[in-house]
């Protein structure tokens, strides 16, 4: 008999595709990490106005957290800059030949704009 | 040197699962990954079951995942690979027949299905239907597809839903869209227009980097997706 088509997660993940498989990855990931964002921000103000309690709290806590704040923000950095790089190259296929090159720019956009904010963020937060 | 080989292996009449297994071979670094396989086949383990025909990186058999990425055997040195281990698998989302064996046949089955071949219903002209430099170096990149999968299984969309046409099946409709003595463009856009066609795409380029051809698969796919969006072949 034939092993089936099934192609386990760790198998797809081990490929080596490389840049622009793991800004794939990435993409989906920030995009769900997105949702949890929308889900948390009406949860957490449904929480503290409609419904009090020690849960709404210990919610509202992670939610505003700084952590949780560094890791949205780069969700929606990263995702804004390989949305657009994927709507560049679908929509003008000559470009494509410079995917590499698109590849380093993101990078080169989304590094400092994220390391530069979270700076900020960080030393406010520390500030109180 | 020595090689170490990890081998997928997976034999239907006796294995339940499939397995591992390590052979040590002496090669050079100038060897091909398949002149490692006919070793291990010839000399240790006559078992062992790998697709292979001209061994020239032109009939397109023995496509595999070689260190983790989809290539030709017959493509691949020792020494592009950077290391004395070689993990040798059979291509992923094909179902597996045997060893380093896929069934091809859902990948044909997609091949076939953009009708990879000249449609013209004007009467044939007494000579050759004549095309302009230009006009054939519209398509020139797509000619040199060899079929041997490695685009399509190296896809994370057809991974994940075999019903995808598939990167491959693609190329082969390209060839003809832009030919511009072909007839059929329409009818193939329309094929690949479906929901299982190129919007399927998400332009991860795991197709492009795996092609022994260096076909620029996925920058065909962008064409053909904005021959659909906007109706015109230019």
């Amino acid at each position: 008999m034939t092993l089936p088509r099934r192609v386990p997660l760790g198998a797809a993940l081990r490929y080596r595709g490389g840049g622009p498989m793991w800004a794939w990855i990435l993409h989906r990931i920030s995009g769900l990490g997105m949702i949890l964002f929308i889900a948390g921000h009406v949860l957490a103000g449904f929480g503290i106005q409609q419904l009090g309690g020690d849960w709404a709290i210990w919610y509202n806590t992670i939610y505003e957290s700084l952590y949780f704040q560094l890791f949205i923000y780069f969700c929606v950095i990263f995702h804004a800059v390989n949305g657009a790089r994927i709507i560049i190259l679908d929509t003008w296929p000559a470009l494509i030949k410079f995917q590499r090159e698109f590849i380093w720019l993101e990078w080169a956009i989304v590094l400092p704009v994220y390391a530069l904010t979270a700076w900020i963020m960080i030393q406010r937060s520390l500030g109180g | 040197m020595q090689v170490t080989l990890k081998i997928f292996r997976y034999n239907p009449e006796t294995d339940k699962k499939p397995h591992y297994e390590t052979y040590k071979v002496e090669a050079e670094p100038t060897d091909r990954v398949l002149d490692l396989l006919e070793k291990v086949k010839g000399e240790q383990d006559g078992t062992l079951t790998f697709r292979r025909s001209c061994a020239h990186g032109v009939c397109g058999s023995d496509a595999m995942r070689i260190n983790g990425m989809n290539r030709l055997a017959c493509k691949v040195l020792v020494k592009d690979l950077g290391t004395d281990h070689i993990t040798i698998e059979p291509l992923l989302g094909l179902p597996t027949v045997k060893d380093l064996v896929v069934d091809m046949e859902p990948f044909f089955e997609h091949y076939r299905s953009v009708k990879p071949f000249f449609i013209n219903n004007d009467p044939p002209p007494q000579k050759e239907r004549l095309q302009s430099p230009e006009e054939r170096a519209r398509f020139d990149d797509t000619t040199k597809c060899i079929l041997c999968a490695a685009c399509t299984t190296s896809c994370p969309s057809f991974w994940l839903d075999g019903q995808y046409v598939g990167p491959a099946a693609i190329v082969n409709a390209h060839r003809f869209i832009f030919d511009s003595r072909d007839q059929g463009a329409e009818e193939r856009l329309k094929i690949l227009a479906d929901q299982f066609g190129v919007f399927r795409c998400h332009t991860i380029f795991n197709c492009t980097l795996a092609c022994p051809r260096e076909i620029q698969i996925t920058k065909a796919i962008g064409e053909v997706r904005k021959a659909i969006a906007t109706g015109r072949l230019d």
